[in-house]
């Protein structure tokens, strides 16, 4: 009977019950969203804020360049996936036909996760052994008056290197007044071969791994400098942590939101079967059996509401972090665990008030003739 | 029954100076009287009267303020809410005005509500009691698809379902036309020569001659 009464009282559909639906469905939907989001966000946002650049510097502590080598011991100590990129750069001053101009050697490959938010008219060069091309700062083209396809040419001692600008950086920084040309090309001119004037990494900062690293590679290496880039570096944790707590925020008040709705829902539905439940009770039933079969109701249709939120919820997830991302949202098996108990904990809060209506309810005043 | 008593074998109902009062409002004034087991008796008085506070009293929905109550034995006066309900399920069969059916259950199942809250539900019987007032072809009905008097003949179902010793029907045609009316009516006597005892309240003195005996209230207290 108590199934019968379930499936009968459940066939009923009236606007409130779609209501606590609708209600417990979004709530589970955008919790499970942002349940998968914010675990997933770690490194989610590691990655997008990376793309702000280099954020770890190595230099010398002492002198003015150190080994190139230093940079492959630096990224060797590294953590498996901490360094997401990195490049030596080298320094000086060299003779074009036109006037002395700051040369820079660079790994032409890592230089887009480096500095992302350069402007490059023309082209990037993407490979690092690229000796015909070079990319030059905005300034710098300018008072060479030198565009896109335009060829400088260094001169030292008799010798000639030509030299197609295949890109015009706007980095709205020093770099706009530099000439960049592939590292070896640069340490051959430069006549310092094997040695950077200091280096660049991009990494990945998750939980101030960054910071813990830069202290030990100080303490094992005294002859370096390692600064975390401040500005960059402490920031991205700042907003991850922000991002979080936003998202646990917003999640908490969604659940209350929603246990309020499904309150009050509860509550008018509770009244409105006023006459059911006293009905009963002339029957004889004890309130514990219709609080129970109630309660039953309520979680059947918290557990449906549920399974659709969690699917709604999966692809909320998806097209969040294809949105913000750029990523897919891995669907992480222990998220439905947690969605499900909290929007049944969503349900039973909202329920508990309602239901202890149900022990109040008279049947000689309700059912009165008349 | 171990809790009968042998004091009044034959009286079901035995009220003695039985009182309800709201606030300062005594709706049942010092009321007396005793019903005995297979008796038809109608309550009838103008409305206001206490019939509906008398009957919530025998029915044990309510308490009364003072006095006694014996129903088949047992007091019921200091029953709390819990024995109320107990007692309700096991020896009361309830039949109303407004016939008061759960709108979503179909009849069959209206009257299988009554059998599941006192004890285990038994379709075969509960398809019984609705051919017994004549339903046998709407069982699968909902309430919304039975007529008034269809609707009251399911709760008289519903009422006899679980063979109370008590029936108790509070203006039980109140709401019907003279065709159910009758039918409602043929069916109580038919209970009544069955042996059965019988409580039904009216306000209308054509239907009070249908019964062996008539209580009278006036403005809560009983006259001759
Ligand atoms: N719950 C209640 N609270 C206050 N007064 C009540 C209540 N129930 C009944 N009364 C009063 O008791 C008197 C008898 O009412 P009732 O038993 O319903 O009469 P009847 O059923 O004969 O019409 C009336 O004056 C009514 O106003
Ligand atoms: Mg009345």
């Amino acid at each position: 009977m108590t199934g019968i009464l379930l499936l009968r009282a459940l066939s009923v559909r009236n606007q409130r019950v779609w209501v606590v639906f609708l209600a417990l469905m979004v709530g589970a939907a955008i919790v499970n969203a942002l349940i998968s989001v914010y675990f997933d966000i770690d490194i989610k946002m590691s990655r997008e804020l990376r793309t702000f650049g280099a954020n770890v510097y190595l230099g010398p502590a002492h002198g003015h360049s150190l080994p190139e080598a230093d940079f492959d011991r630096l990224a060797a100590a590294a953590p498996p996936g901490l360094v997401a990129a990195g490049s030596p750069y080298l320094y000086g001053t060299a003779r074009s036909e036109l006037e002395n101009v700051a040369l820079a050697g660079v790994r032409f490959s890592a230089l887009r996760a480096l500095v992302p938010y350069w402007q490059v008219e023309g082209a990037w060069i993407g490979v690092d052994f690229d000796d015909r091309n070079a990319m030059i700062g905005r300034t710098l083209a300018a008072r060479l008056n030198l565009a896109v396809g335009d060829s400088l040419s260094l001169i030292r001692d008799g010798r000639k290197k030509t030299l197609r600008i295949k890109g015009i950086i706007d980095a709205g920084d020093a770099s706009d007044s530099l000439l960049f040309v592939g590292l070896e090309l640069a340490q051959d001119w430069l006549d310092k071969p094997g040695t950077m004037s200091h280096a660049l990494f991009s990494m990945m900062n998750r939980a101030g791994e960054v910071e813990r690293f830069a202290d030990e590679l100080r303490a094992a290496h005294p002859d370096w400098a390692v600064r975390p880039i401040r500005k960059v570096s402490a920031n991205e944790g700042d907003v991850l942590v922000k991002i979080q707590g936003l998202m646990g925020l917003v999640s908490i008040v969604i659940l209350l939101l929603s246990t309020l709705c499904v309150n009050t829902s509860l509550t008018a539905i509770v009244s409105e079967r006023q006459r059911e439940f006293a009905l009963q009770k002339a029957l004889g039933a004890a309130n514990g059996t219709i609080i129970r079969q109630v309660l039953l109701e309520t979680l059947a249709i918290s557990l449906a509401a549920t399974v659709v939120g969690c699917l709604a919820g999966f692809v909320l997830a998806q097209v969040l972090g294809q949105t913000v991302f750029s990523a897919s949202i891995g669907l992480r098996a222990w998220v439905l665990p947690i969605t499900f108990a909290l929007s049944l904990s969503v349900a039973l809060a909202a329920a508990a008030l309602p239901l202890r209506r149900i022990m109040y309810i008279q049947p000689a005043s309700v059912l009165k003739g008349e | 029954m171990p809790e009968e008593t042998r004091e009044n074998p034959v009286a079901a109902i035995e009220a003695r100076h039985l009182s309800r009062r709201f606030g300062s409002v005594a709706a049942l004034d010092d009321a007396s009287f005793a019903i005995a087991r297979g008796e038809f008796v109608a309550l009838m008085g103008a409305s206001g009267s206490g019939k509906t506070t008398l009957m919530n009293l025998l029915t044990c929905l309510d308490t009364p303020s003072s006095g006694e109550l014996r129903l088949n034995g047992v007091d019921a006066a200091g029953f709390d809410e819990e024995a109320r309900r107990e007692f309700r399920a096991r020896h009361i069969g309830l039949v109303f005005q407004q016939f008061h059916l759960i709108p979503y259950l179909s009849a069959l199942e209206n009257v299988m509500l009554a059998q599941h809250y006192h004890s285990v539900t038994d379709e075969a019987s509960a398809r019984r009691a609705l051919e017994d007032v004549g339903l046998a072809h709407r069982l699968d009905h909902l309430p919304s698809e039975l007529s008034g008097g269809e609707q009251q003949r399911v709760c008289i179902a519903r009422a006899l379902v679980n063979e109370p010793p008590l029936l108790f029907a509070d203006e039980p045609t109140g709401n019907l036309d003279a065709e159910n009316e009758a039918r409602v009516l043929d069916i109580l006597r038919r209970l009544h020569g069955e042996g059965r005892t019988i409580v039904m309240v009216t306000h209308n003195p054509a239907l009070g001659a249908y019964a062996q005996r008539i209580i009278r209230l006036q403005h809560g207290r009983i006259v001759p």
